[in-house]
C-alpha cells in the first residue's frame, strides 16, 4: 500500500473513486428520484459533451473566466508590487480593500446588468472583480516580505528602482504570487458559475438550472461533476505550473478555498 | 508605530473611499449617470436606515443570519473535529488527504442545485450550502494549526500520564487555537457571501432575495440596501470575531 500511494496523484484519484462508490452506494440507499446513483450520471456525460449547444455554452464560460482571470491579473499585480515596497501605497489601498472585502462579488451582477447591459463586458467584469483582492493581496504579502538586503545590494550594484522592483521584487514574490493565482482561478470559475446561476442566461450555471427547471435529474448531476472536475483539473494544472515556474521555492501546500 | 504617523496612515486610508464616495455624489448630481442606474448615496443610505426600522426588513435579515449560523456553525464543529482526529490519527490523516485534495477546489456553488433536489427549498439546503463553503479553510486550519504543534508538549502531558485522547483535546486543540481561529474567521465572511448567494439564486426570503426582488422591479435603490446590509454584516461580523479572538488568545505569543 505503501508503494502505491507514494506515487503521486494516485491517492486523489483513489479519493475521486471512493466518493463516487459512496454516491453509487448512497443513491441505491436513500431510492430518491432526484438523487440519481453516479453511474446513471457518468452515463449521461457523453451525451452533454458532444451536444453542441451545452458544449458551446461550457467552452464560452471558460473563456470569460480566462479572459476575466487575465485582467485580474495584470491590474493586481502591479497595484499588490507597489503596495508591497511602499508603505503609503499599502495605506492607502489598504482600508479600501478591507471594505471591498465582504461583498458579494457575484451579487453585482444584476446592477452591473444595469450599466453595461447582458452582454459579455459584464461578465467579464464580475469576474474580474472576484479574483482582483486574493490576487492583489498575496502580491502584496510578498512584495512585502522581501529581504531588504537583496534590495539594499541591488542599489550597491547601481539598479535603478524600476530595476530593483523588475528583477528583485517581482521573481522573489513570484512563490506568494503563485499562490495568489491558484486561489484567484478557482475564485474566478466560482465567481463565473455563481454569476450565471443568478443571471440564468447562458454557460454552465445557466445549464445547470435549465436542467433542473426540466427535472433532467441526470444532466443536473452530470453538470455538477464536470464543474467539479473542472476546478479540481484547474488546481492540478497550476500546481504543474507553479512547479516549473518557481520549483526553486519550497512548496506551499495551501489549498486554495474560497467564495465569491 | 507612533501614534502620529498611525493617525496619517488612516488619514491616507480615507482618501480613495472618500474619493469613490465623492465620484458617485458628482455622477448622481450632475445628472451624468440617470437615477434609474445610479441613485445618488443619499437616497441609499437614507433608505438603508429607514429600513433598518422596518419589521419585514428584519425579518429577511433574521432568517439570512439563522441559516448563516447554522452552516457555519456545523462547519466548525465538523471541520475542528476531522482536523484534529487527521492530526491524531495517521490513518485518519492519510484517508482525510487526498479527499480534501479533491473536494477542497471543487466549486461548491455548483452542488447547490443537488441540495435543492435532495434538501428541498427551504432552509436546509442554504445551510448545506454555507457547511460545504465554510467547512474547508477550517478543516485545512485546524489540520495545519495540529500537525506543527510543539511535539514536546504532548509528550510531557504523554509522560504525565494523560491519554493520547485526552492529549489530544486538552494539549493540541488549544495550542493549535490560533491557527482555528484563523480558519474560522475567513469562514465567517465566506459563509455571509454564500448565504447571500443562495438567496439570490433560490429562495422566498432573506436578504439576497430582496435584492433578486428589487432587480426584477427595476427599483434600483432597493438593490444597493440588500448589498450594503450583507457587506455592512460581514464587516461587523470580522470585526466581532477578532475581538473575540484577541480574547480567547489572551497571554498566546503574538502571531500577526
Amino acid at each position: 500500500m505503501k508503494n502505491l500511494t507514494a506515487i503521486p496523484g494516485v491517492p486523489p484519484l483513489i479519493a475521486c473513486f471512493a466518493l463516487l462508490v459512496a454516491w453509487e452506494i448512497g443513491a441505491r440507499l436513500i431510492a430518491l428520484e432526484a438523487l440519481p446513483t453516479a453511474w446513471e450520471t457518468l452515463r449521461d456525460l457523453p451525451a452533454i459533451l458532444t451536444d453542441r449547444q451545452s458544449l458551446y455554452d461550457i467552452l464560452s464560460s471558460i473563456r470569460r473566466m480566462v479572459v476575466g482571470f487575465a485582467l485580474g491579473f495584470l491590474f493586481a499585480v502591479p497595484i499588490g508590487l507597489m503596495m508591497g515596497r511602499s508603505r503609503k501605497v499599502a495605506a492607502f489601498f489598504n482600508p479600501l480593500f478591507m471594505m471591498i472585502y465582504p461583498v458579494p462579488k457575484a451579487a453585482l451582477m444584476p446592477i452591473i446588468m444595469l450599466w453595461l447591459g447582458i452582454g459579455e463586458a459584464s461578465k467579464t467584469l464580475v469576474i474580474f472583480l472576484g479574483v482582483s483582492l486574493p490576487l492583489i493581496y498575496h502580491t502584496y504579502q510578498g512584495a512585502r516580505a522581501v529581504g531588504e538586503k537583496l534590495l539594499w545590494s541591488g542599489a550597491a550594484m547601481g539598479m535603478s528602482g524600476r530595476e530593483r522592483l523588475l528583477r528583485i521584487v517581482l521573481p522573489a514574490a513570484l512563490p506568494e504570487i503563485m499562490v495568489g493565482c491558484r486561489t484567484g482561478l478557482v475564485l474566478a470559475l466560482i465567481t463565473m458559475v455563481t454569476s450565471e446561476m443568478i443571471v440564468r442566461q447562458s454557460g454552465i450555471g445557466n445549464l445547470l438550472f435549465n436542467s433542473l427547471d426540466l427535472a433532467q435529474y441526470n444532466t443536473v448531476y452530470a453538470t455538477i461533476v464536470i464543474v467539479g472536475a473542472l476546478g479540481f483539473v484547474l488546481d492540478l494544472i497550476f500546481e504543474r505550473l507553479r512547479g516549473v515556474v518557481v520549483g526553486w521555492a519550497d512548496p506551499v501546500h495551501q489549498i486554495a478555498v474560497g467564495a465569491a | 508605530m507612533t501614534a502620529g504617523r498611525r493617525m496619517s496612515e488612516l488619514a491616507i486610508g480615507l482618501i480613495p473611499i472618500l474619493l469613490l464616495l465623492g465620484l458617485w455624489q458628482y455622477l448622481t448630481a450632475f445628472k451624468i449617470a440617470p437615477p434609474t442606474l445610479l441613485p445618488p448615496p443619499g437616497v441609499v443610505f437614507a433608505r438603508f436606515f429607514q429600513l433598518l426600522a422596518d419589521p419585514a426588513f428584519l425579518g429577511h435579515a433574521a432568517t439570512t443570519l439563522y441559516r448563516l449560523f447554522w452552516g457555519f456553525g456545523l462547519a466548525v464543529v465538523v471541520g475542528v473535529g476531522i482536523g484534529i482526529a487527521a492530526a491524531g490519527s495517521p490513518a485518519i490523516g492519510a484517508l482525510m488527504r487526498p479527499l480534501v485534495r479533491v473536494l477542497a477546489p471543487v466549486p461548491k456553488i455548483a452542488l447547490y442545485p443537488a441540495f435543492i433536489l435532495t434538501l428541498g427549498f427551504d432552509h436546509s439546503s442554504k445551510i448545506a450550502l454555507v457547511f460545504a463553503d465554510a467547512l474547508f479553510p477550517i478543516l485545512l486550519a485546524t489540520y495545519q494549526g495540529a500537525i506543527s504543534v510543539e511535539p514536546k508538549l504532548v509528550w510531557s502531558a504523554r509522560a504525565m500520564g494523560v491519554s493520547r485522547l485526552k492529549t489530544l483535546f486538552t494539549v493540541v486543540l488549544t495550542a493549535a487555537l490560533p491557527s482555528i481561529l484563523t480558519g474560522c474567521r475567513i469562514s465567517l465572511v465566506i459563509s455571509c457571501i454564500v448565504v447571500f448567494l443562495s438567496e439570490m439564486i433560490s429562495s422566498t426570503e432573506g436578504l439576497g432575495q430582496l435584492l433578486v426582488r428589487a432587480a426584477r422591479n427595476f427599483q434600483t435603490v432597493d438593490m444597493f440596501v440588500p448589498l450594503i446590509a450583507i457587506s455592512a454584516l460581514g464587516l461587523i461580523l470580522n470585526a466581532g470575531f477578532n475581538l473575540l479572538r484577541a480574547r480567547l488568545l489572551k497571554g498566546f505569543p503574538e502571531e500577526h
